[in-house]
């Protein structure tokens, strides 16, 4: 059986990282903005899991769990406040949110 | 050899619905491109000996997170902002030259480590990922993360409830 070196993983994990720094600084629309935060948290969680593999221990999948666990109240919190701006009849862009007054 | 067969076509599965994800402009389709990306992601997770973390993968983020986003764009509605002149726009080669100085760096890095069995055949493992080895590893080292993420579980439930109703009275009770 041959499996696959550890670098493998770790350079997807650099390109799933990557691909989402890039939608993160490109969009405007802060819902395609938490998508590409949802690809970097799960380029994190291969790297976590990947070593796990690597040190034949399981800590780096508890790593992983929290970080899914994060991941959705930070999905519930983000979307919450896009519906919340919408509903105030605001243009869905983050460089016009630069109010704080409600 | 299987491995490393799956192993590409779940990277490049991956990798390429990923590049959707960052450039569709409906977002509806990106989402759904997200979707490729995440049961990609838990192909990688199960040939790294972790099914329990595969199966929740498939479950919290593809199940219930996707399924979030899309219940918000149909809510939304396929509202693009017309005519929005993007203020930022000069600065995105810098966005590029971030990222691939990033990439690069992290490359070099890699390409550097002397870290022991970096590019080896990985050992044989024990059980480190089924569900009773990750429950045993909650239970005996990490409650104290474990019940902090419940407490962050709730908060957030607590802040929806609080931004749902503030819009509400904005409204007039609608």
């Amino acid at each position: 059986m041959s499996g696959v070196p550890l670098i493998w993983y770790l350079l997807l994990s650099f390109g799933l990282f990557g691909l989402g720094l890039l939608g993160v600084m490109r969009r405007r629309n802060p819902l395609l903005m938490l998508l590409a935060v949802e690809l970097m948290l799960n380029s994190a969680n291969i790297a976590l899991v990947g070593f796990a593999r690597h040190w034949d221990n399981t800590d780096g999948q508890i790593f992983a769990l929290v970080v899914m666990a994060v991941a959705a109240a930070e999905v519930v919190i983000g979307l919450g406040l896009v519906v919340a701006v919408f509903r105030q009849r605001l243009a869905l862009n983050v460089d016009e949110m630069s109010s704080l007054k409600g | 050899m299987a491995e490393q067969v799956v192993f590409v076509i779940a990277a490049a599965g991956a990798l390429i619905s990923g590049v959707l994800v960052v450039t569709l402009e409906n977002a509806f389709r990106a989402t759904v491109a997200l979707i490729v990306t995440l049961v990609s992601v838990a192909v990688i997770f199960l040939l790294l000996a972790a099914p329990f973390v595969a199966v929740i993968q498939i479950i919290v983020y593809a199940g219930a997170i996707v399924v979030l986003f899309l219940f918000v764009i149909a809510y939304l509605g396929e509202r693009s902002p017309p005519g929005m002149e993007d203020r930022l726009a000069p600065y995105q080669p810098f966005a590029w030259i971030v990222v691939i100085a990033l990439v690069g760096q992290a490359g070099i890095m890699l390409a550097n480590s002397d870290l022991p069995g970096l590019r080896d055949e990985p050992q044989a493992t024990g059980d480190i990922g089924s569900p009773e080895a990750v429950g045993r590893a909650f239970i005996d080292d990490y409650i104290v993360p474990f019940e902090a993420t419940s407490a962050i579980l709730l908060v957030a439930a607590i802040a929806a409830v609080l931004l749902a109703k503030r819009a509400i009275k904005f409204e007039g009770g609608r």
